[in-house]
């Protein structure tokens, strides 16, 4: 035969061996489905661990673009070191004030401090809020927050302890509905507000629930009203006019806090700068941990998925002695009886992927309905899937495969 | 290769298998000349080598020395592949148990050694058609084996040695399961295939299936005895 003829005969043969793969497959029904479920259970965990860590990396990107690429955020206390007892209100007024003024580079710097576990009312409703946040002008502004409507914090307000007030998305949707909060009073705890603008929905969860569960008052309001200590707050946020050269400004900025602290050059410093940079540090980190513990997880579920496939078409290939024998006899060759074993092997794989995809889309769901992960389907994510089946074929059906193509016909045919 | 020449040529034909440190000649130098169109009884008692014979005729084995040719050429050295493809074109093979594959129809059964030939498949489908109808098994196209009598398995199976048209036919005790009176039928139809001019190598240890062929061969321990 020619090579081109021959050529031409490899599709043709490919869809027979195909056709008799799944006849096949189909007279075996309890022996397929076994393989296609221990593939699909190591798929799942797959899908689940990719969507995870897909979904850890858009949450990681959402929170770094919240918090800004020009912005940096300082807080009182050194929060990698803290020491038992360790003052944290270490950041004054004027600090701020010194900032504002000699920074270079800085255009908007906020002060703020918080009061946890506060109670908001709006005529008969209420709503339990963990975070009250006192803040200077330009709050919305500084943390790169667009307002829903109304307007921002001013200065006047600031200047005169204003009984005003920006409402979240979580607070607003409870005491008002679909109407507009803006104008209204509400009572925080027992001080009546003015709401003059309502944040848009951000939607990220951090520390002690979302951002969007709170409510911001002047800092002046907040101080006085609730008898405060009116010297120190707890973190600031400055904004700088070009995000490219942070590390400068950083440097800048903590050189004038540990100059206005009057610390030595043998102190540590009282306060912590973080910007955008560390904050994707530090969940670059939690995401290479993530991803090694759950790769392992997938791996070793996979590989077991792998040695299901394996053992089964051992004991596949020994059952199907005779027909494997009665094929060679009729000129079936190596390669053709090769190939039959194989193509079984990734149908099943196949099939076992499509169904492992479906399972972990669901175990995803359940566990983004309890708030563990974000899973997100995604392309890569099946086509992932649809490679690792076919290599889990290939890889762990060549050795029976194998075997079977080296059938004695006589051997075989001698135990039917 | 002229028309003279035997399609089965066998030279000092032996075959040793070795069993840890002992030989074992199990064929002892056959010399044996087919010609096409010939209907050989291979007769003999168990033990005697005429099923390694068989397995050697039909590229199942290789000798371990001697020559044989297959219509003229040399099967010795050849490559794996190419015994596949002589075994599927110029080979058709029946057993004794019939080995039909239990979970397709017959129909896909006959069709199977054409599978791994070059007929397209439209052909292939006509033509094991047509050979079910002559081993008259034509309305029984869509039954899986399993549903047919052992006559009508071994009809079938005689209808798939058939469908890639071989010019010789190896049969192995191919009546040794069944009743006299189904035997008849396949001894029939055999007759009727080698009036057709097909040639026949039939293994057999009935003296009264031997009969019916053209010419007997006993092997007698490794030995062609008569001739």
């Amino acid at each position: 035969m020619t090579a081109a003829s021959r050529l031409l005969e490899t599709p043709r043969l490919f869809m027979r061996l195909l056709r008799m793969a799944l006849e096949a497959l189909w007279a075996y029904k309890l022996r397929s489905a076994f393989v296609v479920c221990g593939v699909a259970l190591g798929i799942a965990s797959l899908t689940i661990i990719v969507a995870a860590v897909d979904g850890a990396e858009r949450k990681a990107l959402e929170i770094v673009k919240f918090f800004g690429p020009d912005a940096a955020f300082v807080l009182g206390g050194d929060i990698e070191s803290r020491a038992v007892g360790q003052r944290t209100l270490t950041l004054s007024y004027a600090d701020a004030r010194a900032i504002r003024e000699s920074l270079p580079g800085a255009y908007l710097v906020v002060p703020m401090r918080a009061k946890g576990g506060v109670t908001v009312r709006f005529a008969d409703k209420q709503e339990n809020l963990p975070i009250a946040v006192g803040a200077t002008a330009g709050y919305a502004e500084v943390w790169n927050w667009p307002l829903a409507e109304g307007r921002d914090l001013s200065t006047e307000d600031v200047e005169r302890g204003a009984k005003v007030a920006l409402i979240g998305d979580t607070p607003a949707r409870e005491l008002f509905g679909n109407s507009s909060p803006v104008g209204r009073t509400i009572l925080l705890d027992r001080l009546p507000l003015q709401v003059v603008g309502r944040l848009s929905y951000r939607g990220l969860s951090g520390g002690g629930g979302s951002v969007d569960d709170r409510i911001i008052l002047p800092i002046t309001t907040l101080t006085q009203r609730f008898n405060l200590d009116r010297q120190y707050f707890r973190a600031l946020r400055v904004k700088f006019h070009d995000s490219e050269n942070m590390a400068f400004h950083v440097a800048n900025l903590r050189s004038l806090l540990r100059h206005l602290h009057g610390l030595k050059s043998s102190e540590k410093d009282d306060f912590s700068i973080l910007t955008a940079d560390e904050i994707l540090q530090f969940l670059s980190m939690f995401k290479g941990g993530l991803l090694v513990f759950l790769g392992v997880t997938a791996l070793v579920a996979v590989v077991v998925g792998g040695f299901v496939l394996a053992n089964l078409f051992y004991l596949s290939v020994s059952e199907r002695r005779t027909e494997i024998g009665l094929k060679k006899a009729l000129g079936a060759s190596r390669r053709a009886i090769l190939l039959q074993v194989l193509i079984e092997a990734v149908l099943l794989t196949l099939l076992g992927a499509l169904l492992g995809m479906v399972l972990g889309m669901a175990m995803g769901q359940l566990l983004e309905r309890l708030e563990i992960l974000e899973i997100v389907f995604s392309w890569k994510v099946f086509f992932l899937s649809l490679a690792a089946a076919v290599a889990i074929g290939v890889l762990f059906g060549l050795k029976p495969a194998r075997q079977a193509a080296a059938l004695d016909p006589i051997e075989a045919l001698k135990g039917g | 290769m002229s028309d003279a020449a035997p399609l089965v040529a066998l030279e000092g034909v032996t075959r040793t298998y070795v069993q840890g440190e002992q030989e074992i000649h199990v064929l002892k130098g056959i010399g044996l000349e087919i010609a096409a169109g010939e209907f050989v009884a291979l007769q003999g008692p168990s033990g005697s080598g005429k099923s390694t014979l068989l397995h050697i005729l039909g590229l199942l084995d290789r000798p371990s020395g001697g020559r044989y040719r297959l219509d003229g050429e040399d099967v010795a050295g050849l490559p794996d592949d190419r015994l596949s493809e002589l075994r599927n074109r110029t080979l058709g093979f029946l057993f004794q148990s019939f080995y039909l594959v239990p979970y397709i129809s017959t129909l896909d059964n006959v069709m199977l050694p054409g599978l791994y030939g070059p007929t397209p498949t439209r052909e292939l489908r006509r033509r094991a058609g047509e050979l079910l109808v002559q081993v008259g098994l034509g309305d029984r196209l869509d039954f899986r084996p399993g549903q047919l009598s052992g006559g009508q398995q071994q009809r079938a199976a005689l209808a798939r040695a058939l469908v890639n048209d071989p010019r010789l036919l190896l049969a192995d005790e191919p009546t040794g399961q069944l009743d006299s009176a189904t035997s008849a039928e396949i001894l029939e139809l055999l007759d009727t295939i080698h009036s057709q001019g097909r040639t026949l190598i039939l293994v057999t240890h009935d003296p009264e299936t031997a009969a019916r062929a053209e010419r007997r061969i006993v092997l007698h321990d490794g030995r062609i005895a008569t001739s």
